[in-house]
C-alpha cells in the first residue's frame, strides 16, 4: 500500500482510538432537557400549566408504550438464567444474524429492544476484528419502573481509560476481569462498568433509570453486575432482519449490521429497519443497503428485481437503486459509487420477505 | 414524544462520538450535541416526519460545527502545541502515533477535518458527504486531499512505517 493508504489506516485507527473521550450521553441528554424546561419555565403560567400537563401526559403515554408487548419483547425470569433470542420469522427464509456475544442474564420484566447493532469492520490493520463486537440497547420495564440498559464492546479502549459521568470509577473483579464501575442512584449515568475483554480492549455495561426517576443503586448495581457476570462469548443470540443479504458478490464482505426500532412509526408497532454496510471492511464501505420509505424513491424506472418495481438515481457518480415495496410497505435502497449493474447483481441476491 | 425518546436515546451515543470526532474535545462535543438536541426537540414532528431523522440530525451537528462560533474552540484548535516535525523518540506506541495525528487534525480547517471524519469515521461516501456539506462531490476530494496532505506532513518514513505494522 502507498503512503496516502498508511495515513488513512492511521486516521481510521486514531479516530477508533479516541471514541472512549466522547461525553456522556445521559449527562448531555440531562442537560438538554434542563434547557428545554427553562425555556418552557418564561412561557406564561397557564401556558406552563398546560405544557406540564402535555409533559407528564406524554411521559405516561410512554410507559404504557413501553409496557406494550411487541414482537421483539421478551420477558426474562428474575432469578433463572434465560437464553435472550430475537423472535424469528417464519414467513421466509431470511437468515438470521448472529451477535458476536450473548447476555444470558437479563433483568426481570419485559425487555423491548431498541437496538442491535455490529460493527464487523474493526481497525484498519484488522478488519476482521470488530471495534464494536455488537451492541444491545433496550429498556426493561418491570411493576412500572424502566431500566435502560445497554452494553456493547469497545475494542480499543480499556478500563482503565474509561471516563464515567460522576466521579472517578472503582476497581471491580468480575468472573476473574478486571473491571472498573462507578454507579450513583439519583445521577445521569446510573451503573456503570467497564470489564475487560478477553480478546481486547472492554465491555461496557450501563443501567439506568428512565429519564426523570431513580432508582435504588443497589438495584442498578446488582443488575449491571449480574448482566456482566453472564455475558457469554461467543455468542449465539440472533436476530432476524427485515430483509437478508444472500450471497454477496466476489470480494465483498458485510462490514456493519444495524436493527433498530423504526423510530419513524408508532412505538410498540414499528418493525426495525435494517441496514448493512458491504464491502472490503478496510478503510470505506463501498456499498449501503437500508430500509427505506416509500417517500424516499425517487428516480428513473428500472428493471424489475425479483419481481419488484425499481427506481434509480444517479447523484453525481453515487448512484441509489431502490426496490420499491421489497420489505413490508418500504423500499430497500442500495447505494454506492459503483455501477448501476453492480447494485442490481446485488439486489437480485438479497432475501426478501415472501 | 416517546419517539423522540428512543429516537435520542439511540442515536446520541453515535451523535456523541461524531461530534467527538469533529471537535476533538469533549465538552465542545457535549455543547454541539446538546445545542442540536434542543432544536431536534423543538421541531421534532417536522423532523421525525423526515425520510431519515439520523440523517438530518447529524446534518445538524455537522453546520453547528461548521458555524461553531465560541471562542474556545479557536482556542483550543490555536492551542495546539504540535511540532512541525515530530520526534521519533515520541513514538515509541501505537498510542503515541495516534495521539500525534490526533493533535494534527486539531489543525485542520473545520471543514477539511469534517469531510475527514465522514470519510474516515462515519465511512461515508464522498457524494453523501456533498450532500450533507452541501457542495460539489469535486470539493469533497478536494477537502480531502489538502488533508491528507497536512496530516502528512512531518511524518518521518519511520511512523509510516510503524503505522503500516501496527
Amino acid at each position: 500500500m502507498d503512503e496516502l493508504t498508511e495515513v488513512e489506516k492511521l486516521l481510521k485507527d486514531t479516530f477508533t482510538a479516541h471514541e472512549h473521550i466522547a461525553p456522556d450521553s445521559d449527562q448531555v441528554l440531562a442537560d438538554a432537557r434542563e434547557r428545554i424546561q427553562k425555556r418552557r419555565a418564561v412561557l406564561s403560567r397557564p401556558l406552563a400549566v398546560a405544557a406540564g400537563v402535555v409533559v407528564l401526559t406524554l411521559a405516561a403515554v410512554t410507559v404504557v408504550l413501553l409496557n406494550r408487548p411487541t414482537d421483539k419483547a421478551q420477558v426474562a425470569g428474575p432469578v433463572t438464567t434465560v437464553q435472550p433470542t430475537t423472535s424469528v420469522s417464519t414467513e421466509s427464509a431470511i437468515p438470521e444474524l448472529t451477535m458476536p456475544y450473548s447476555l444470558d442474564w437479563l433483568p426481570p420484566g419485559e425487555v423491548d429492544y431498541l437496538v442491535h447493532r455490529v460493527n464487523i469492520g474493526g481497525t484498519a490493520e484488522d478488519p476482521d476484528t470488530p471495534i464494536y463486537g455488537g451492541e444491545y440497547m433496550f429498556n426493561v420495564t418491570n411493576n412500572g419502573q424502566v431500566l435502560y440498559v445497554d452494553v456493547q464492546h469497545f475494542g480499543m479502549s480499556t478500563p482503565d481509560e474509561a471516563a464515567f459521568k460522576s466521579g472517578p470509577g472503582s476497581p471491580v473483579t468480575i468472573n476473574g476481569l478486571h473491571g472498573v464501575e462507578s454507579s450513583v442512584s439519583d445521577g445521569p449515568g446510573g451503573y456503570e462498568l467497564y470489564l475487560t475483554h478477553p480478546g481486547g480492549g472492554s465491555m461496557y455495561v450501563g443501567v439506568s433509570a428512565e429519564n426523570g426517576t431513580t432508582a435504588p443503586a443497589q438495584l442498578l448495581i446488582d443488575t449491571g453486575r449480574r448482566i456482566a457476570e453472564h455475558i457469554r462469548f461467543p455468542g449465539d443470540t440472533r436476530v432476524t432482519p427485515m430483509f437478508g443479504l444472500g450471497e454477496l458478490p466476489s470480494g465483498m464482505k458485510m462490514c456493519t449490521f444495524d436493527l433498530e426500532k423504526g423510530f419513524d412509526s408508532p412505538p410498540g408497532t414499528a418493525h426495525p429497519s435494517t441496514s448493512y454496510q458491504l464491502g472490503t471492511c478496510d478503510t470505506q464501505p463501498t456499498i449501503n443497503i437500508y430500509t427505506a420509505d416509500e417517500r424516499d424513491v425517487t428516480g428513473t424506472a428500472g428493471q424489475p428485481v425479483q419481481g419488484h418495481e425499481t427506481r434509480y438515481v444517479d447523484e453525481s457518480g453515487y448512484l441509489k437503486l431502490f426496490v420499491v415495496d421489497a420489505v413490508k410497505g418500504k423500499s430497500v435502497a442500495i447505494a454506492g459509487s459503483v455501477p448501476l449493474a453492480d447494485l442490481y447483481d446485488i439486489g437480485n441476491r438479497l432475501i426478501l420477505p415472501n | 414524544m416517546a419517539d423522540y425518546e428512543n429516537f435520542v436515546r439511540a442515536e446520541l451515543p453515535r451523535l456523541l462520538r461524531y461530534a467527538t470526532m469533529l471537535t476533538g474535545e469533549r465538552e465542545q462535543a457535549a455543547d454541539l450535541v446538546q445545542d442540536v438536541l434542543v432544536k431536534v426537540y423543538r421541531r421534532w414532528s417536522r423532523i421525525s416526519d423526515a425520510d431519515h431523522p439520523d440523517r438530518y440530525v447529524l446534518r445538524m451537528v455537522t453546520n453547528g460545527y461548521l458555524s461553531w462560533r465560541r471562542s474556545r474552540a479557536a482556542r483550543v484548535v490555536a492551542a495546539g502545541d504540535l511540532p512541525d516535525e515530530a520526534r521519533p523518540g515520541d513514538f515509541a506506541s501505537d498510542h503515541a502515533l495516534r495521539e500525534d495525528m490526533w493533535q494534527r487534525l486539531a489543525r485542520l480547517p473545520r471543514r477539511q477535518r469534517a469531510v475527514v471524519v465522514l470519510r474516515y469515521y462515519e465511512q461515508s461516501p464522498d457524494a453523501e458527504i456533498a450532500d450533507l456539506l452541501g457542495c460539489a462531490q469535486g470539493t469533497v476530494r478536494a477537502h480531502a486531499h489538502r488533508a491528507l496532505a497536512t496530516l502528512r506532513n512531518g511524518l518521518t518514513i519511520e511512523q509510516m512505517a510503524q503505522a503500516k505494522e501496527s
